[in-house]
């Protein structure tokens, strides 16, 4: 194959990245010279605006023209830049996929952004084309031996609108913190009723109202940026199981696409957020190496499901990973008052230390928040393994479940403290990837030890 | 250090005993030395905000500073006993903690590099640190003599592209 150039669209493309990057400062120069000129003079910010444009496109151009890709029956060649240059080549053998994205911009002019993944990991791809057609696209997918997926026999997942739609309305871990306050304010205030009545307590209602008036607000902004976020990102969402490569599509104003290869999948994990745990609802995310810098998105195999549907999917997408979330093995019962014992003792101090504040003795009641936390973690804790496989659940605020081949580990540990080994108990630890550790606390302390040997072996 | 010739010595060695190698005799002092520039910092803070000017000369006083003297001979003490770690062909052994005790094993074939490293106190003492990072994080061998540093670096490091 001949060095080939981008697409033309690649100048308006280059140029967008370019003004992109001089966004801020001139945004200042233009708000400075508004700001100066007291509004009388609107031709300056204008021009300045124009020269920006026309150095823009110039610097588009440029990029453009100094920007070449050929395939030859070694490696992908790839060079870019005038003044200063980059070349890059990667090796036909080390290429392990070919991302194909498309912006709002690139939509616009019917053309797609190609990323050249190798194994390497780290952020986006070793070479970015910006600009190709579809039949450049389709070229460079022959030359590098990962042609397009033939559409039929495989798996395939789409996430529909109404699931859309529940997706990003419970995308939010904020949102239960509303209720929270809520009560949290309803304590406070009867404290501040039956308190003493000093001068300097009656004035603190009013301001403690605003703050949590603020704080609310804030919140709500919070969600509804979350709900935005989760609605834009997630947009047709569609997951597809494909030979030894997961392709995964989504984005509403920008599409991308993915192509994740399985053997880097490590782990699962079912996410049942605290506002889809009621519904049964779960998202599924995966730990893939060489990911962890990318957003939640990029490792999200699929956005919202039923949490008994898990297993099904996972068969169909991932058969590697298939197992089964529920029925697992609780923490023996000795274990429970430990698990009550720490948030418990930990909200009491929180209490306390309000208590001598706030010179009343109702923030001590907080204790019982430290209680129901201690037994949601409780009735979350469960593990299981067997034939290889590694299931641990755990919550802090939602209930994560851990699913992985043990095989697939980076590196396990066995901790006991000297109370846990009066009561024989112990704590398992199996890291899989920089956002999967598996942590169950208070296992029995032979069977969490078996479990340490199996890990091992 | 020498590292055992013989392959079939390790082989032998079960997974579930635990390891056998020690820190450098200097990790004792390395940690009283931290603990010390700890609680210095907190008593200038405290005697600057009040707390501690107000306990005088007093048997508080004294019974905090013997307290906390005890922690610096002792802790490190036990610390430095239980701190026991080891290389297999196939897996790195860490055994540490002085109220918790951990144990973990991190295969070889998962290392993607390793790092010494030196800080002031460790430069010092003429100690280093080993740094072995897998795709999950990092696990620290922390103060060996500097000697030993460099040949366990090289060690993970050479059985780490055979695993």
């Amino acid at each position: 194959m001949p060095e080939r150039r981008l697409h033309r669209a690649g100048i308006a493309i280059y140029a967008a990245q370019a003004l992109g990057q001089a966004v801020f400062p001139l945004a200042i120069i233009l708000g400075l010279s508004l700001v100066g000129g007291r509004g009388d003079d609107l031709l300056r910010p204008i021009i300045y605006g124009l020269i920006g444009i026309a150095g823009a496109t110039i610097a588009g151009f440029v990029r453009w023209s100094t920007t070449t890709y050929a395939v030859d029956d070694r490696a992908i060649r790839h060079h870019t830049g005038l003044i200063r240059q980059a070349d890059t080549d990667v090796p036909l053998t080390r290429v392990e996929a070919l991302d194909v994205q498309q912006g709002p911009l690139q939509r616009l002019l019917r053309v797609y952004s190609v990323h050249v993944q190798t194994g390497g990991g780290g952020k986006g791809g070793e070479i970015e084309l910006p600009a190709l057609s579809a039949g450049a696209v389709l070229e460079l997918r022959e030359r590098l031996g990962a042609p397009a997926p033939a559409v039929g026999e495989q798996a395939r997942l789409r996430l529909r609108f109404r699931s859309l739609l529940v997706a990003a309305l419970t995308a939010g871990q904020l949102g239960v913190l509303v209720p929270v306050l809520a009560v949290g304010a309803q304590i406070a205030q009867q404290a501040f009723e039956e308190g003493e009545g000093r001068r300097a307590v009656r004035a603190l209602p009013d301001t403690m109202g605003e703050w949590l008036l603020a704080g609310s607000v804030l919140l709500g902004a919070a969600w509804a940026l979350s709900v935005v976020g989760a609605g834009v990102a997630f947009a047709g969402f569609t997951v597809t199981r494909d030979g030894d490569r997961l392709r995964i599509r989504r984005g509403l104003l920008s599409r991308r696409e993915a192509t994740i290869p399985v053997a880097r999948v490590r782990a699962v994990r079912v996410v049942e957020g605290v506002l889809r745990r009621p519904f049964g609802l779960a998202t599924l995310q995966m730990e893939v190496t060489g990911y962890a810098e990318e957003a939640a998105v990029a490792r999200t195999l699929f956005p919202l499901l039923r949490t008994r549907r898990v297993r099904s999917v996972l068969e169909r997408l991932l058969p590697e990973l298939a197992d089964e979330p529920g029925g697992l093995a609780p923490p023996p019962p000795r274990a429970w008052r430990r698990y009550l014992l720490v948030p418990s003792l930990g909200a009491l101090i929180v209490g306390a230390v309000l208590a001598v504040w706030l010179a009343s003795a109702w923030p001590l009641a907080v204790f019982v928040f430290g209680a129901v936390y201690g037994q949601a973690r409780w009735q979350a804790a469960g593990w299981r393994l067997s034939e290889g496989r590694l299931a641990i659940r755990s919550l802090r605020l939602a209930r994560i479940t851990v699913l992985a081949p043990s095989s697939n580990r980076e590196s396990h540990e066995l901790a006991q403290s000297l109370l846990q080994r009066r009561a024989r108990l112990a704590d398992l630890r199996v890291d899989f990837g920089k956002k999967t550790h598996a942590h169950i606390r208070h296992l029995d302390a032979a069977e969490a030890t078996a479990a340490f040997d199996a890990l091992a072996a | 250090m020498s590292w055992p010739a013989a392959p079939e010595r390790v082989d032998a060695r079960r997974g579930d005993e635990p390891p056998s190698r020690k820190l450098a005799a200097g990790a004792k002092w390395a940690w009283r030395l931290h603990l010390a520039g700890a609680w210095i910092a907190v008593a200038v803070l405290g005697f600057a905000i009040g707390p501690i000017r107000d306990l005088g000369g007093g048997i508080v006083l004294w019974a905090v500073l013997l307290l906390l003297f005890a922690v610096a001979v002792f802790v490190p003490e036990l610390r430095y006993r239980r701190w026991r770690w080891d290389v297999r062909p196939d897996v790195i052994d860490i055994q540490h903690g002085t109220f918790t005790v951990r144990r973990t094993l991190v295969p070889l074939e998962r290392v993607q590099h390793v790092d010494t490293k030196r800080d002031v106190l460790e430069q010092l003492l003429d100690l280093s640190t080993v740094v072995v990072h897998t795709a999950a994080g990092s696990h620290t061998i922390p103060y060996l003599s500097d000697y030993d540093a460099i040949q366990l670096r090289d060690r993970i490091a050479s059985l780490a592209r055979d695993a």
